[in-house]
């Protein structure tokens, strides 16, 4: 018992540091954000405290809700975009197959390009008069496909969506081949000697046995794009006329454009009840404790 | 226990080192070098900011005791910068300003300090009307060192011509037969811009709407004695939507920046540019032949009580001081700003296409563009929008007009929005 109390203390000891800088730098600022939420403030002036004042304003703005349904488009088409076809992807590749690493590796690179460089690159591909789409389309004679992708209020939110999978997709075929390649060989070959062919394998022994990697890379996928920011601030900068406006860049306009940090901060604190809601919700839905 | 000690001893022995770093680092930067950080947006490779830089390098090749240092933020960024380290109170010594409703919160919330004391030395030089601009509650804040015209037509004469006008259109309706001509010839009539969804504002509605309002509008409706829902405003605003419908514009004008929309312009895609005087510089040195590029005042819309010879303008290239800068460091910063707003800048920016607050001569050599811009500012300046207006009103109608070109509003709407945020204001 007394060895086990003077290590207790070694490691107590050895987690402080850790410790006190995620206090510093993660937890007091969001207690931070709570206080500036209930105040009136515009950053320079005094703070005057307003209670819920701002919540009641956020609620009664049909910006925000706005906000929040192009929240909500994104999350879907990330969770049933990038992890469906990561999925997919990782299948296929799981195999003897010449040139894997190379596969691989393309796979992945929009994981590590700069966002601001994806976002240029694929404004470039998406303009409406030399765009590589509209350019490409025209070429072979199908002139009345072509669109203002990023500047029709309809287009606007897919046509970034589309550039949002294509970033991320990497990311998660990497991990469901890292999950792929952990199935013991041995269980495969029991199947094939069972006669099962690669479709029933698939779906009844792959698919299950990587299905607790399929969530984490789900609830990974609801958080990042909750707080999905970058990219659509660079693109097209919450435009036309708000329709790409996702709650991050809602709250950064408010906040900073217009000099109203008190509203700003509530607006942070809700983006936070509703990143642990959704995440309490999918954690529900599968039924498990994973985070 | 031996384990935990050795581990306390080390801690320590860090923590101790990283101290006395930062000590020694401290007592160098202080002895008797000033070093004033100067935060601007001098990032465009354009010769007034070329003309800022030099006069800098000559401040600083001429004090030994001081030292200003330059840190240039990209223009659409700066401001949110600015802005976010003001509320974190760590702004730096010396930044950029602009004028009115911008400069307002800064000076409000008593970041920036009052130039009262050395006003004196620009008097005569500058005229008050344009002092005024850097001014909150009657206390100078920056040292105006440009007019910023924000409303200027630039335009390519031979395709103007060959589209049939022998002279730049006066009026809006040859404005629009233009249009409908270069339509006809499958040439984009105007280039615009508008994904940072300010210049529909700055650059077409500050003047489209001061022709049709008169300059005592904007103030009035502002502080209550006049309407946003005012007909004549919403008339300004259905200038744009008609130019819209009527495809003046190119079609990716909402995805592309002003700077991309000034280079299709100036490779010859497009007819016209509207901006404002800092486009002068950047057009005359990109493109080709720089005597078929001409420049016309905004055109006069039948039935507009405004004064049609104005065009909207501010004064500009204003330098704050840090409110917390000490003694010493505020002699310097003091001594800096006479140096730098000086006959020698003045100069140096209207050879550079810049139109200066001061009075100076011009020489032989200065291009016709630059001089005909420099004429139109002697009709007399419009309010610049977003230079008075709050920045909540600044978004609705740079957000409104967005919304106008995509027919998801229309003026009347947009009008309403602004009229029920300037009641909350007042």
């Amino acid at each position: 018992m007394h060895a086990v109390g003077k290590r207790r203390g070694a490691i107590i000891l050895g987690l402080l540091p850790a410790l006190i800088i995620y206090v510093i730098f993660a937890i007091l600022p969001i207690l931070q954000s709570f206080y500036y939420s209930v105040m009136e403030w515009d950053g320079f002036s005094e703070m005057t405290y307003v209670g819920l004042a701002n919540f009641k304003e956020i609620f009664q703005d049909p910006l925000f809700w706005n906000s929040v349904k192009n929240n909500i488009f994104v999350v879907l088409a990330s969770v049933f975009g990038q992890v469906p076809i990561a999925l997919f992807i990782a299948l296929l590749l799981n195999r003897k197959l010449k040139g894997l690493k190379i596969f691989r590796t393309i796979g992945f690179l929009p994981v590590v390009l700069s966002t601001v460089v994806i976002s240029l690159t694929w404004s470039l591909i998406y303009n409406s008069e030399d765009g590589l789409i509209n350019g490409v389309l025209r070429t072979v004679g199908l002139e009345g496909w072509a669109q203002n992708w990023l500047g029709d209020t309809n287009l606007a939110m897919i046509s970034v969506c589309i550039t949002v999978i294509w970033q991320f997709v990497g990311l998660y075929l990497i991990i469901f081949l890292a999950a792929l390649q952990n199935i013991p060989e041995e269980v495969l070959e029991a199947a094939k000697i069972d006669g099962a062919s690669e479709w029933t394998t698939t779906r009844k022994i792959i698919v299950p046995m990587i299905w607790d990697t399929v969530i984490v890379a789900v609830i990974l996928c609801i958080a990042g794009s909750l707080k999905t920011f970058d990219l659509i601030y660079v693109m097209t900068n919450g435009g036309p006329s708000h329709s790409t406006e996702v709650m991050a860049l809602y709250m950064f306009n408010e906040t900073f454009s217009q000099l109203q940090y008190g509203y700003g901060s509530a607006v942070s604190v809700l983006i936070f009840f509703f990143s642990l809601i959704l995440i309490y919700l999918v954690n529900k839905i599968f039924g498990k404790k994973m985070i | 226990m031996k384990k935990l000690s050795i581990l306390l001893v080390g801690i320590i022995t860090v923590l101790t080192l990283a101290a006395c770093n930062g000590g020694e680092g401290e007592t160098t930067s202080g002895s008797d070098v000033i070093e004033l950080t100067l935060w601007n947006d001098w990032t465009e490779d354009r010769p007034e900011n070329t003309a800022y830089k030099k006069m800098v390098e000559k401040f600083n090749d001429k004090h030994d005791d001081i030292e200003v240092v330059i840190e240039a933020i990209p223009h659409d960024q700066y401001e949110t910068k600015l802005r976010t380290q003001a509320a974190g109170n760590q702004l730096p010594d010396m930044f950029r300003v602009w004028p009115g409703a911008r400069l307002a919160p800064l000076a409000k919330g008593g970041a920036t300090l009052s130039l009262d004391s050395i006003k004196d030395n620009w008097e005569g030089e500058i005229p008050e009307g344009i002092m005024k601009d850097y001014q909150y509650d009657g206390v100078q804040y920056a040292i105006p060192g440009n007019i910023s015209e924000t409303s200027l037509i630039f335009y390519h004469k031979d395709m103007v011509e060959a589209a049939g006008f022998e002279e730049f259109p006066k009026t809006y309706e040859e404005l629009k037969s233009l249009i409908t001509a270069l339509n006809e010839d499958g040439k984009t009539p105007i280039s615009l811009g508008n994904k940072a969804i300010w210049p529909l504002q700055s650059v077409y509605i500050s003047t489209i709407a001061d022709r049709f309002t008169g300059s005592d509008f904007l103030p009035n409706a502002i502080s209550g004695e006049a309407s946003f829902e005012n007909e004549q405003f919403i008339n300004s605003m259905k200038v744009i939507e008609e130019l819209a419908t009527m495809k003046a514009f190119n079609g990716d004008m909402n995805t592309i920046d002003e700077a991309q929309a000034r280079s299709e312009f100036n490779a010859g895609n497009a007819a016209m540019h509207f901006a404002g005087s800092w486009a002068i510089g950047p057009v005359l040195d990109s493109v080709e032949n720089v005597d078929n590029i001409g420049v016309a005042p905004f055109p006069s819309f039948e039935g507009g009580d405004g004064d049609p010879a104005k065009i909207a303008g501010v004064a500009g290239g204003g330098i704050a001081l840090n409110s917390d800068l000490s003694k010493e460091e505020q002699e310097a910063a003091l001594e800096f700003l006479k140096f730098f707003y000086s006959d020698d800048m003045y100069q140096q920016l209207v050879k550079a296409n810049i139109i200066v607050p001061a009075d100076v001569k011009m020489g032989e050599d200065i291009p016709q563009v630059f001089q005909e811009a420099n004429k139109l500012a002697q009709g007399g300046l419009a309010p610049v929008y977003d230079a008075t207006l709050s920045p909540e009103l600044t978004d609705i109608i740079n957000n409104g007009l967005q919304a106008i070109t995509l027919g998801d509003k229309t003026p009347e709407e947009v009008a309403k929005d602004m009229q029920e945020q300037a009641e909350k204001e007042q």
